[in-house]
């Protein structure tokens, strides 16, 4: 390890209602591979716009090579060598690999581009990262691992110094994975400080030189990787809050019957040929990896997006589902894992967007009874224990938790008995994310049936009574919760099917 | 400034509207004392608060229309010459082919209709963007009119005409009917806006499309119905039009749109959409009808309207933009 190249200090930062950085600290040196971990929703985004210039911090110091530095934007934190490799790839699918790389900054020849030049660039770039990819090729024929190393490639092409790597092996397979630590082992011998983000404690385990842990908004401790165990790492990261075991065995009696059957569902290069069934007071589990058609799957049963064939059975009977209306005339409700996006509106108030889906309801005549609305609105707030002063609050004003809250009480309001639970705890504190398990504990024990898609291992091993894994758009395992092991959903959510 | 936001009779009826009356009535002042210092003759007077109010009738109806498209995130921009193609359109049955005075303005109010639906279909179910749509309408409005005319304007009768007791809806006996119309009419958006299902759902789709989407709600048929109300109200808005210009020219109309516009925003309606005051839009139209009334009694042109409107769409919706910054 070299010299200190980032210096964070006591970084502070709040978002109405949210203390999203509470003093937090970070050194990055030249030469290393600097993990930076913690449970979702403890900060580590944050800090990172914070350092890019996304967000203004309210206060500390941001020392980066020797110099008290403030970016303003990405683009100025770029000019200066600070990169990310988001973990979302931020590429344009038709356009050809060199052309991503140098978008926005195309080299010139006169007038025109020099497309020559360009794609001479980007072989050097690939030559010194020692993979081989066409420069030439379209991006939407890359597979995912490629695509991110074309990421990598535009990062680096920045003369970068100092590069953030979010959570970037989400999104690829073991062989993958094995290809991007020879590029980062490469960066760090050419004395780049490289800042690794993850929740694979395996991975920290090989790539990482040091690793800080954060919680809650707030700075753990900065440890040698070296020196420390996994446990030490999970123990710093969870403080507080006991690690929950995963369920033992299903809740669900084997005679319950089967509320909800998709057969044969076909949805664009995403849903292919999935079938499955849902039990009354179950939680299955979809597990897979980013871009495994998970979320595709649960929008093609609601009706968000076109079908191309399937049936699907609610309660026994066939029915037509062509958009969520109809969805919803079913008893079907879904939780996006986009809350702001697809959940909720957030300029209006929790009342508003608790009746949504069953304003006909809270009618007297042509009117809204909004008398009516305001109490079985209350009624919910108490029940669910949402956190806000009134019920006439705005969504925006509260924490992820509790708008996730509205959500599921624009639900239960509606009273839907399947409830699709898409990444129900993402972007969520640590706090709130344990009273959401408990929330569907109830609602499963009740007798709602929940399908519940999560990327966190620990969730589907924790919640579900059973699992469906997907890869690439196919179904491509079923576990029971009895059997369920780590490497057993791993294993199938990376694999192909075979012809 | 803290202390009078927080009282609870303005937070009541809203900072923005208190700001606003404060504004009508500085504007009011301000004609009173330079109206006569420049030309001579008064301006304080019944005669000029009447002939304002002239204005803000059918400016009101095109200002309360736009409204519901305005909530829902679109824009409509044919209003003005819709307005002037059921003007046309009625007022050449009338005097062409004798159709009864009652008819005719029930054509004017179909006519607008039709355009609501025409616009309101395309926008919702084709997904054309709202400003592309109602470009196309405004120019077809006008050929649509001419076409009908073989470009002649149409004159409506006047008072002590035959068939002229429609005026007594503007005035009747120097009594301003029009503004009971037009107030009694802005209760009952208001109403609608904030108290029916249409209302709820046309504003937060307007913040949100694909959540209310997702909710389960048919979010293009609300959409197409805001259209719809809007072209309702224009062609209501021609009664008032030609009860009090009589005159009508094929070809013309646009500048209304800019003023209707103008009257809806200055009044709190956000051109994002998800944000709608019916009251506003009452406050912002009497401000755009006393401004044009005081251009004129300064001898000014219209030219100058057309300037100081422009202007103020600019600063409204300027404010909007970082009004929504601040908040998030």
């Amino acid at each position: 390890m070299g010299e200190v190249i980032l210096q964070m200090k006591d970084i502070d930062k709040s978002f109405p209602g949210v203390h999203a950085l509470d003093h937090v600290s970070l050194e990055v040196r030249r030469g290393e591979v600097h993990a930076l971990m913690g449970e979702n929703g403890a900060g580590k985004s944050t800090l990172m716009k914070v350092l890019t210039g996304i967000y203004k911090k309210d206060s500390g110091t941001i020392t980066y090579k020797g110099k008290d530095t403030e970016f303003h934007n990405t683009r100025e934190a770029q000019d200066n060598g600070v990169v990310i490799v988001h973990q979302e790839l931020n590429m344009v699918g038709d356009l050809t690999v060199a052309q991503n790389i140098f978008i926005g900054r195309e080299p010139r020849k006169g007038f025109r581009i020099d497309d020559k030049k360009m794609i001479e660039d980007s072989k050097v770039l690939f030559d010194r990262l020692h993979i081989d990819i066409d420069p030439t090729e379209k991006m939407s024929e890359l597979t995912v691992g490629k695509q991110q190393m074309c990421e990598i490639a535009k990062a680096i092409s920045h003369n970068a110094e100092l590069i953030i790597f979010d959570e970037p092996s989400a999104a690829l397979t073991e062989k993958e994975i094995e290809d991007l630590f020879v590029i980062i082992r490469d960066l760090r011998a050419q004395d780049l400080g490289i800042i690794y983000i993850s929740h694979r404690m395996d991975e920290i385990k090989v790539i990482t030189d040091r690793v800080t842990v954060m919680r809650d908004g707030g700075y753990v401790g900065t440890l040698v990787t070296a020196d420390c165990t996994k446990e030490d790492i999970i123990n710093m990261m969870v403080g507080r809050v006991i690690y929950e075991k995963p369920k033992e065995k299903s809740h669900v009696p084997d005679d319950a019957p089967v509320v909800l059957k998709v057969e044969h569902l076909n949805a664009g290069k995403m849903v292919q040929d999935v079938s499955f069934e849902l039990r009354k007071g179950e939680i299955l589990g979809f597990s897979g990896l980013m871009g495994a058609g998970r979320t595709e799957t649960a929008r093609a049963i609601f009706g968000a997006d076109a079908k191309q064939s399937g049936d699907i059975y609610v309660n026994g009977e066939k029915v037509e589902i062509n958009s969520p209306e109809d969805a919803v005339k079913r008893g079907i409700g879904y939780l996006s894992e986009d809350r702001r996006r697809f959940g909720i509106v957030v300029g209006k108030s929790i009342i508003e967007n608790s009746t949504m889906a069953t304003l006909e309801d809270y009618m007297s005549g042509l009117f809204i009874n909004k008398k009516k609305e305001k109490e079985i609105t209350e009624q919910y707030i108490k029940e669910l224990d949402t956190k806000t002063p009134s019920s006439d609050q705005l969504v925006v004003n509260l924490s992820g938790g509790n708008q996730q809250k509205v959500v599921i009480a624009k639900w239960l309001v509606r009273n839907s008995d399947i409830l699709i639970f898409d990444e129900p705890t993402r972007g969520i504190d640590v706090g709130a994310k344990n009273e959401i398990y408990k929330l569907m504990n109830k609602l499963a024990s009740e007798g709602k049936s929940i399908i519940m898609i999560s990327s966190e291992m620990t969730e589907i091993l924790r919640m579900s009574d059973r699992i469906v894994v997907m890869c690439e758009g196919k179904k491509t395992g079923e576990v029971k919760i009895e059997e369920a092991t780590q490497e057993l959903i791993m294993d199938k959510a990376t694999r192909q099917m075979e012809a | 400034m803290e202390k009078i936001k927080q009282n609870p009779l303005v937070k009541k009826v809203g900072f923005n509207r208190v700001v606003l009356c404060g504004v009508l009535i500085l504007m009011y002042i301000f004609f009173s004392i330079l109206v006569p210092a420049l030309t001579g003759s008064g301006f304080a007077g019944m005669s000029h608060i009447l002939g304002a109010l002239n204005y803000a009738y059918f400016l009101g109806f095109l200002s309360l229309g736009v409204t519901f498209v305005i909530a829902t995130g679109g824009i409509d921009f044919s209003i003005g010459p819709v307005m002037f193609c059921c003007g046309l359109i009625s007022g050449y049955c009338l005097t062409m082919y004798n159709v009864p005075m009652a008819a005719c303005l029930l054509i004017s109010v179909a006519v607008g209709t039709l355009f609501g639906i025409w616009n309101g279909y395309l926008v919702a179910y084709w997904s054309v963007p709202p400003f592309i749509v109602s470009m196309a309408s405004m120019n077809m409005a006008k050929g649509i009119a001419s076409v009908f005319t073989k470009t002649q304007s149409v004159s409506f009768p006047r008072s002590q005409d035959a068939n002229g007791w429609f005026r007594n809806m503007v005035r009747m006996n120097g009594i301003p009917t029009g503004l009971f119309f037009f107030l009694g009419a802005a209760i009952i958006c208001a109403i609608i806006l904030n108290n029916t299902k249409f209302g709820r759902y046309i504003i937060c789709l307007g913040s949100n499309k694909e959540a209310v989407r997702l909710s389960g709600v048919n979010t293009k048929k609300w959409e197409m119905c805001a259209y719809i109300m809007c072209g309702l109200l224009v062609g209501i808005a021609t009664i008032f039009f030609v009860g009090t210009y009589t005159t009508v020219q094929p070809g013309y109309g646009d500048q209304y749109n800019n003023e209707a516009i103008a009257g809806c925003v200055m009044g709190g309606t956000s051109m994002a959409g998800g944000l709608a005051s019916i009251s506003g839009t009452v406050i912002g139209v009497f401000i755009i009808s006393l401004l044009q009334e005081g251009i004129l009694a300064l001898k000014l042109t219209k030219d100058i309207q057309l300037i100081i409107t422009g202007i103020i769409v600019i600063i409204a919706v300027y404010a909007d933009v970082m009004a929504r910054r601040r908040r998030n």
